[in-house]
């Protein structure tokens, strides 16, 4: 049953980690794969704010959540000023220079990893109640993520992928659009980081390199960008493939590089025979329905 | 006669090209200016250098009596600066009416605080330029394409609606980048009569135009322009019927 419950709190990590990159890169449009680096920084804090600052495990989870937020903010406003594309450069950047400087770090475990991460919930309440709290935030990530792209912030986002230039034209902001939804996909990755941290209780750099961040990234494209059950499936179908094929009984010097070598062929398999993904976004921005009474218009509600 | 946008001095060139050559030009209140002159002779230029897309090499550009040859492009619009495009750029993912609801100089989301701790805020501003929105389709004969996709209307209906998503803006300061090019019959009589009703609403109007009878019957003035220069002001009918100014215009 652990196994079950694990798997699940995974899932769910996951789709927190999907919905939240898809805000990014696919109602964005911003060219980012270090999803997995303000993660990292979320659990990191998150653990040590509980294990040295004796901090509650819940309000130490959205102090996670912040310090996610903030630098987030720190690496794209520089990068998003000079250009867009610099923020691919400059995030990478600073996801593998924080993880090599985290490896050199004593007081956070250093390479040997952070252990004894102070648990939450499961000893009390027992397994289960965790996967109800990540599974909870998860959905609420989902919503969050509809609510906020399909009112007037998603059609600022809609139109600056269009045209950022005709958007500046009728006196919209592109940067502070991109910095926003930026530093709140960040953030919420980092409240994802703090919800692994308190379960797993066990972390270590390497593991929020660019594996998954091209697992984050295989998870939107195959589910479907820009929809709202696209990288929740996404998040499903790699989470369960991985742990499918572990029953075949393969060591593990092959498993490892199979599981990576999945990714990339299901990236490539979907980048030709279904570059939309499982789930198809529409063609034309999809804002909420006016309330009834209403004069007739797609936004708002 | 207030001048709402007054540009001295003005001053760019790419390379070779002289796109300003000490443009001096004002626009007025209530009055339509109209800019002729060959291809490549710098209108479009002169567009993109009043609104911030290029930087100018010299002079100033004030517009409501300030200086504004510094500010970001955003922050021009903000000021009551809007401007269509000749090649469009309407937002393809999005229908009609959302492609004029981002025109507002302030949208209802621009403060992500509002749009996360007051929604009910946001949402009376949504409905706001809603009611907006739909009145100026109505004058632009919009409405029934209120919905569609920009790439299910024809070029026409294309082109009013980048000039009913400019009207969003509720500009001091218009500009209009061929309006009526690749435009049919009826929407001529149209657009002559959306322009004429806004500039009497004494907003300061110019216009890039190929179309002479059009830029004849709409404007009040016309200005030649060629090679970055300001060759000439005056009635357009004058501009037209002289002969110095035809040739440099047909290139012949
Ligand atoms: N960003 C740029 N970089 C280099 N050259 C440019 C740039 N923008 C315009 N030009 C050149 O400047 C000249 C003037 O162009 P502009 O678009 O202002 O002409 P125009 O008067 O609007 O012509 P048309 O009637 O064809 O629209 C052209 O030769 C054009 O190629
Ligand atoms: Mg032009």
């Amino acid at each position: 049953m652990d196994y079950v419950y694990t798997i699940l709190i995974l899932i769910g990590l996951f789709v927190i980690l999907a919905s939240s990159f898809d805000l990014v890169i696919g109602h964005c449009g911003l060219i980012s794969i270090a999803h997995p680096i303000f993660y990292a920084i979320g659990a990191y804090v998150s653990a040590m704010l509980a294990k040295e600052g004796g901090v509650p495990i819940p309000l130490a989870i959205l102090c996670g959540g912040a310090a996610a937020f903030v630098s987030s903010v720190l690496v794209a406003l520089p990068s998003l000023r000079v250009s867009g594309d610099y923020l691919l450069i400059a995030s990478i950047g600073f996801q593998l220079g924080l993880i090599e400087f985290a490896k050199h770090i004593h007081s956070i475990g250093g390479a040997g990893g952070l252990t004894n991460i102070p648990p939450f919930l499961v000893n009390d309440y027992g397994r289960l109640s965790y996967v109800l709290l990540v599974l909870a935030v998860a959905a609420l990530t989902v919503l969050f993520v509809r609510w906020l792209t399909r009112g007037p912030y998603g059609r600022m986002m809609a139109a600056l992928r269009d045209d950022e230039l005709a958007f500046s034209m009728l006196g919209r902001n592109a940067i502070w659009l991109k910095v926003s939804v930026f530093a709140i996909g960040s953030g919420i990755a980092g409240v994802a980081g703090g919800l692994y941290a308190h379960y797993f209780r066990f972390l270590e750099p390497d593991q929020f390199g660019l594996l998954q961040s091209s697992a984050i990234l295989t998870m939107v494209v195959v589910g479907g960008m820009r929809t709202t059950m696209g990288p929740v499936i996404g998040a499903i179908v790699l989470q369960i493939l991985p742990q499918a094929i572990t029953f075949f009984g393969l060591p593990p010097s092959i498993l490892g590089p199979l599981q990576g070598l999945m990714f990339s062929g299901l990236v490539l398999f979907f980048m030709f025979a279904r570059p939309q993904g499982l789930i198809a976004a529409p063609d034309i921005w999809a804002g909420r329905k006016p309330k009834a009474g209403q004069r007739g218009g797609l936004a708002d509600g | 006669m207030v001048e709402v946008l007054k540009v001295s001095g003005l001053e760019k060139r790419f390379g070779g090209i002289v796109v300003a050559d000490n443009i001096e030009l004002a626009l007025v209140e209530g009055r339509v200016l109209g800019l002729i002159g060959p291809n490549g002779a710098g209108k479009t230029s002169f567009f993109n250098l009043v609104c911030g897309v290029v930087k100018p090499d010299a002079g100033s550009i004030v517009l409501n009596g300030q200086e504004i040859n510094s500010l970001p492009i955003r922050e021009r619009a903000r000021m009551g600066l809007a401007r269509t495009w000749q090649n469009l750029r309407l937002f393809q993912s999005l229908s009609v009416l959302d492609n004029l609801m981002l025109g507002p100089r302030d949208y209802s989301a621009d403060n992500l605080l509002n749009v996360m701790l007051r929604p009910g805020h946001v949402a009376e501003r949504e409905r706001d330029s809603r009611d907006r929105a739909f009145a100026i389709l109505e004058r632009t004969g919009l409405t029934e394409i209120a919905h569609s996709p920009i790439s299910d209307i024809t070029f026409g209906q294309q082109k009013l609606v980048g000039v009913a998503r400019a009207l969003m803006n509720d500009a001091r300061c218009l500009l209009l980048d061929e309006p009526m090019a690749g435009v049919e019959g009826q929407a001529y009589a149209l657009i002559q009569r959306v322009v004429r009703d806004i500039a009497a609403s004494g907003v300061a109007v110019c216009v890039v135009e190929h179309n002479v009878a059009f830029i004849r019957d709409l404007c009040d003035e016309g200005v030649f322009m060629f090679a970055g220069k300001v060759l000439a002001r005056g009635s357009v009918e004058s501009l037209i019927a002289d002969p110095l100014l035809t040739e440099l215009y047909f290139g012949t």
